[in-house]
């Protein structure tokens, strides 16, 4: 299962995408702001409430809550799959309601759980998707598919098969490529690893850890799994129901210092789930390590009592 | 509606000959059909044989197998019983495989907890499976019944009494009403037949309160 | 078994083919009817079917509407058709169009549907028009259903072609109710397994359409 991932990236072609990917003046592109978004559904639940958001460009940034919180609602927000009820979206500060959904979306990659492959077309075919519709010719568009392949780690015997005959971790990576092809600058994620087996969804973690070390795209990752969240996010948005946010910062600071019982208990900081120990530190505070001894942070004050987990 | 009212006497006459011939169908189809979708269940390598098979007598028109038939029954093409036959093999064509379907859809766990709890293969048969695949089944009799009783006038053209014989007495002497009656009545008569097995099925399975239409 | 041999032997004869009256030119009309009207109904048709799959919209009535015309005896429309527009081949036709456009609906917004969501919104993401959905992704991946509902269709034409002769117009029903009309069994006989072998041929093109169609979605 993972002996087909890992290969190495010629670095010369990576350069190439990546300065592909920058603007005309050269600048940093593609912040995202989201200014007090609302998005009431027609059946009257209300899914975000006046929600506000800035999101850095080059970095990922991971909205992590249950479901039902409204963090797919804001991802979509982003391409227009979803339009704010009131409130807007800006992309390098253009609002995302002015842009043509249809071009919006072929210039942001999308990437979903159960990857959304097209059953009908072979691999390299449903990575070449929006090249194509993008107009590029057939052969430049299956050559940039390749580069792909290779880029998420797909082996090239795979690029004729349908996607019925990959494994699941196989059919996320060709949906990664898939969103990758037209080198956009924005790459939205909704739970992309969700449905495959934990040993793959570790696997393909690093793998897009390693990705977006080298590609350097803002992206915005929805999850519900706090490891996955604290692997991949530079910047971490904890969620309550309604998209409230219940804080914002880097993986360290969440762990270190959360915002308060509620994110503590998200995060299992205070139950059985993370079997966290902490030990004295020489300079004050205490020491964090899971149950593996992997260091996790440190705090200051002592840690909650430890409640059993529910649901 | 003069004509109607002038001659209910005998669109009441010719709407019994109808149902006489189209309920024995039905409820012929629903006996054979069983046993056939058991079978096809039971050994797979005949399951598309059978479903495929009767299947494919969906594919022959009406009134040529009305004419047909009679070679391998030896009655004669206007006797009720051909129509019936023919009748009830149309109804297979549907039935044999919303029926395979519908016993397979009961729930593997259910059958092993059934036999565990000491029911015979025959006794699960009657109390569980069939219990339980009753709203499938049901959902493929209505259509069966819908279509067998659409099906039937065909035979007018043979010469063969039913509903069918409005539409040929109407079109030869040239009778527009007779043929709106015939119409009417076929709905009329299909819709009963389907509100009486929704209501068979409501007594029957208290439990599936959904009457899903296939 | 005597009048199936006589069938035989008048369907091996050369001279009952032959001729404007003939089996011959009787299977190529009744062919040429089923093509004309499923053709002129798939024209009415897929486009509905095609639109209320993918909308969602007015789906109540497309069911509505196939239950309706389940129930509806051919021969009640038929010759209903034909007191109205007279004897002749307008009739029939409307029949036939009545009876195959509920089926191709049918088929075609279930086709449609078939497809699963999570692959619509996928195309969406990607930046798929509302046309390119439709043709790049709904419509490839229900063609097998989209063809059933042709497929149907078809069946119903071609046994409802046999009643046209009925109301006067030709098909393999002439001589189908040549032989009634003159006590002649074996040429109805004859008339009957000619239709059902023609009913039988085009279900098997459609059969192995659909079994491509399948292979083409995909493994």
């Amino acid at each position: 299962m993972t002996a087909e991932c890992a290969k190495t990236q010629p670095a010369d072609k990576l350069k190439l995408t990546v300065i592909a990917g920058t603007n005309k003046e050269g600048k940093d592109f593609m912040p995202i702001d989201f200014r007090q978004v609302t998005k009431t559904y027609d059946d009257g639940t209300t899914a975000v409430q006046k929600f506000s958001l800035h999101i850095p460009s080059h970095t990922a940034t991971v909205l992590l809550g249950s479901s039902g919180c409204g963090k797919t609602t804001l991802l979509r927000m982003v391409n227009r799959m979803v339009d704010p009820t009131s409130g807007s979206v800006l992309i390098d500060d253009e609002d995302v309601a002015r842009a043509a959904p249809v071009a919006l979306r072929r210039r942001i990659g999308y990437v979903m759980q159960n990857a959304g492959l097209l059953p009908h077309r072979q691999v390299i075919d449903n990575i070449a998707t929006v090249p194509r519709l993008n107009g590029v010719s057939r052969s430049a568009a299956k050559r940039r598919a390749y580069e792909l392949m290779e880029i998420v780690g797909l082996d090239y015997t795979l690029a004729l098969k349908y996607p019925g005959q990959l494994s699941g971790g196989q059919q996320q990576r060709v949906g990664v490529a898939r969103a990758l092809a037209a080198d956009p600058n924005i790459l939205l994620m909704d739970e992309p690893f969700g449905a495959v087996d934990p040993l793959v969804r570790i696997e393909l973690q690093r793998e897009l850890k390693r990705i977006q070390t080298e590609l350097r795209k803002t992206i915005i990752f929805v999850t519900h799994d706090v490891d996955e969240a604290l692997t991949l996010g530079d910047q971490i948005v904890v969620l309550k129901k309604g998209a409230e946010v219940a804080q914002v910062g880097t993986p360290q600071e969440i762990v270190e210092n959360p915002a308060d019982q509620f994110v503590a208990q998200f995060l299992g900081l205070d139950s059985q789930r993370r079997t966290l120990s902490a030990r004295p530190r020489a300079g004050g505070g205490w020491f964090i390590s899971d149950a593996r001894g992997k260091p996790l942070g440190v705090v200051d004050q002592a840690p909650i009592d430890r409640a059993p987990e529910t649901g | 509606m003069g004509w109607i009212l002038n001659n209910s006497s005998r669109i009441l006459e010719l709407t019994l000959d109808h149902l006489l011939l189209s309920a024995p169908a039905i409820v012929a189809t629903f006996i054979l059909a069983l046993p056939l979708a058991l079978v096809a269940n039971a050994v797979r390598p005949l399951r598309e044989v059978v479903i495929s098979g009767t299947g494919l007598l969906y594919a022959i028109p009406s009134l040529p197998l009305f004419i047909v038939l009679p070679l391998i029954l030896g009655t004669g093409v206007r006797d009720p019983l051909n129509v019936v036959a023919a009748l009830t093999l149309f109804g297979l064509a549907l039935m044999v495989r919303s029926a395979a379907d519908a016993l397979q859809s009961v729930p593997q766990e259910v059958r092993l907890s059934s036999t565990a709890l000491g029911h015979s293969r025959l006794g699960r048969f009657f109390t569980v499976d069939l219990p339980l695949a009753g709203p499938g089944l049901l959902a493929g009799l209505r259509v069966v019944s819908v279509s067998t009783i659409s099906l039937v006038s065909v035979s007018a053209v043979l010469g063969v009494r039913s509903l069918g014989s409005l539409f040929t007495d109407g079109f030869e002497r040239n009778i527009v009403p007779s043929i709106v009656a015939g119409i009417l009545c076929t709905a009329v008569l299909a819709l009963v037949l389907d509100l009486l097995l929704v209501a068979a099925g409501r007594l029957l399975m208290p439990w599936a309160h959904r009457g899903g239409r296939a | 078994m005597n009048h199936l041999l006589d069938a035989l032997e008048l369907l091996g004869d050369a001279e009952s083919w032959q001729g404007s009256g003939g089996f011959g030119a009787r299977a190529v009309e009744h062919l040429w009817y089923t093509a004309v009207a499923v053709a002129a109904s798939a024209l009415i048709a897929l486009p509905l079917g095609l639109y209320v799959g993918h909308t969602g919209k007015g789906r109540y009535p497309a069911v509505l509407g196939s239950g309706v015309v389940r129930a509806l005896p051919t021969l009640g429309v038929i010759t209903l058709a034909a007191l109205f527009v007279g004897i002749g081949l307008t009739a029939p036709m409307i029949a036939f169009i009545v009876l195959a456009v509920p089926s191709i609906i049918a088929g075609a917004y279930s086709g449609v549907e078939s497809v699963s969501q999570v692959t619509v919104d996928a195309a969406r993401a990607q930046g798929m028009t509302p046309w390119q959905v439709l043709f790049k992704v709904e419509i490839p991946l229900g063609l097998p259903l989209i063809l059933g509902g042709l497929r149907l269709a078809t069946l119903q034409v071609v046994a409802t072609g046999t009643l046209a002769a009925y109301v006067g117009a030709g098909g393999l029903g002439r001589q189908l109710f040549l032989g009634l009309r003159t006590q002649d069994y074996p040429l109805m006989l004859a008339a009957s397994v000619l239709v059902i072998l023609l009913a039988i041929a085009l279900d098997a093109v459609f059969s192995l359409s659909q079994r491509a169609a399948r292979l083409r979605t995909g493994p």
